[in-house]
């Protein structure tokens, strides 16, 4: 809760107004620019390698390991 | 799933706040007006170098925007994968025959190669609905489901995630929390852990299908920096209990002096293995921490995205994945998109390239090659270009190549000191993809 608060606190002095959000609003800034592709990656990485996630949810889905 | 509220939040505020200036927004963004349905398409080819793993698959997404920021997003994948994969048995100088993983047929492999199943086949169909909508005013809620069916494989997933806005929504903090039960059930049966693959027709230490459930928790943070840049940093803890095995993978038995397989008396009237095999015991359960950062810069038209995640397990594994891509807009209406990601990991503490005979067995033991020690590097471009309608097609070539590294003391006996154990992998990944709707 503290570490959060703090957290909190430190990012309340970033940040832009909302007049600001022109480029973040656009496509290609956006975290995950093309869901597909992220899919189709995690996908093929999941079945090659021993880890999976941190972007988002990796467990299970194939028995392809 | 399609983080989309960013842009829509953005873009609504945008809009609004132009409308009280009284002026037109600055980009084209996507508001009030934003089109109901959105489609995203990809053909996807995957080839792994010597007949290995070739996979070719069709990938739909449907996004379906309602009034108040509420959004469905639905996605379909079929995939057809056919060729060779390594089942863990360690090569020597002499051909190997191994009893097919259903029971009913025998193959050879030639001496000196690492042995391949070739008998891998599989159509996989994946499904999954999620919907998003608001929650007061600075949350926002999402939930979904997934499933997917191989032959013989099936998952079944929900998950639910929430977020709130602080900062003036420069700051979102976001909880997800997924559930997975996901079925094995193969030809033949799942095989008991560390017993000797049997001569074709004898099933007697193969039992029935086989579970395992994930739970899945991510604890995220999304920041603006300023009117340029983004960040994201993300905790999350996956846990899997149940049969984490491959029901397809093997162990050598050896010689503790030389190294090389022992052979195994054929039996009478049936087809045989060559040597003694042993079906692979991973550990019933595992936890999995994941700790991941991404950023997104935006430097005059060109957007710079970098990923870092760090992975350490209770297997003992612990891997680094870089990503970076770099999109540079060529023309008004496309851009190229150079790729670079660089993995590496340790091997599992239960990783055995063989296991000497004579010796007691260990609790666990694997060969599987993606349980050993690796370094994997991705090198890729992708070329997107719009339509005069504003729809985007995009096309990507990337080559993935990974290279294993056989520590001294996972070697048993005098031939396998200086012997190519370590299955390496080179692939090559083209999608072709056609978004519209936008």
């Amino acid at each position: 809760m503290i570490i959060g608060a703090l957290i909190l606190t430190g990012c309340s002095s970033m940040g832009v107004e909302p007049w600001e959000r022109d480029v973040l609003a656009k496509d290609e800034m956006q975290l995950i620019a093309d869901p597909l592709e992220v899919a189709i990656d995690e996908h093929i990485y999941f079945s090659k390698e021993a880890s999976s996630g941190g972007r988002g949810f990796g467990g299970g889905g194939c028995g392809c390991n | 799933m399609k983080n989309n509220k960013p842009k829509t939040a953005a873009a609504t505020l945008a809009t609004a706040t132009c409308a009280l200036l009284g002026t037109t927004a600055l980009a084209p963004v996507h508001a009030q007006e934003e089109p109901e349905w959105e489609f995203d398409t990809a053909l996807l080819y995957y080839g792994e170098s010597d007949n290995r793993v070739q996979d070719v698959s069709l990938n739909f997404l449907a996004l379906r925007n309602f009034v108040d920021d509420r959004i469905l997003t639905m996605s379909l994948g079929v995939d057809t994968l056919t060729g060779a994969t390594p089942v863990g048995a360690v090569p020597f100088n002499g051909p190997q025959t191994f009893t097919s993983p259903s029971g009913n047929a025998v193959a050879t492999r030639p001496a000196g190669e690492i042995p391949l199943d070739d008998t891998f086949l599989d159509t996989r169909v994946a499904l999954s609905a999620n919907w998003q909508q608001p929650w007061g005013r600075l949350n926002t809620v999402s939930g979904g489901l997934s499933a997917s069916k191989e032959y013989d494989y099936l998952h079944l997933g929900a998950n639910f995630k929430v977020s709130r806005d602080f900062n003036e929504r420069n700051t979102t903090v976001s909880f997800g929390l997924a559930f997975a039960a996901d079925e094995w059930s193969p030809i033949g049966g799942t095989p008991t852990p560390l017993t000797p693959m049997a001569e074709v027709g004898n099933l007697s230490n193969r039992m029935g299908d086989k579970s395992k459930d994930v739970v899945d928790v991510v604890l995220g943070v999304t920041q603006v920096i300023n009117r340029n840049l983004l960040v994201q940093l993300n905790y999350s803890l996956s846990n899997s209990d149940g049969y984490l095995n491959d029901p397809f993978k093997i162990v050598s038995l050896v010689d503790p002096a030389t190294g090389d397989p022992i052979a195994r008396a054929p039996t009478p009237g049936a087809d045989s293995p060559s040597h003694q095999y042993l079906f692979e015991s991973r550990p019933d359960a595992r936890t999995k921490h994941s700790f991941f950062g991404q950023a997104k810069y935006y430097m005059g038209g060109k957007v710079l995205d970098a990923s870092y995640r760090y992975m350490t397990d209770d297997w003992d594994i612990d891997s680094h994945t870089l990503d970076v891509r770099y999109r540079w807009p060529i023309s008004d209406n496309s851009y190229i998109e150079p790729h670079v990601r660089y993995y590496t990991q340790t091997h599992a503490d239960f990783y055995r390239t063989s296991l000497a005979s004579g010796s007691p067995l260990p609790v666990n033991a694997s060969a599987d090659y993606r349980l050993g020690e690796f370094d994997a590097i991705t090198f890729g471009v992708k070329y997107g270009w719009k339509t005069e309608s504003g729809n985007e097609w995009n096309a990507r070539l990337e080559m993935y190549s990974a290279d294993g590294t056989v520590p001294g003391d996972l070697r048993i006996g005098t031939n396998q000191a200086g012997l190519d154990i370590y299955p390496d992998l080179d692939a090559v990944i083209f999608q072709l993809g056609y978004r519209f709707g936008r």
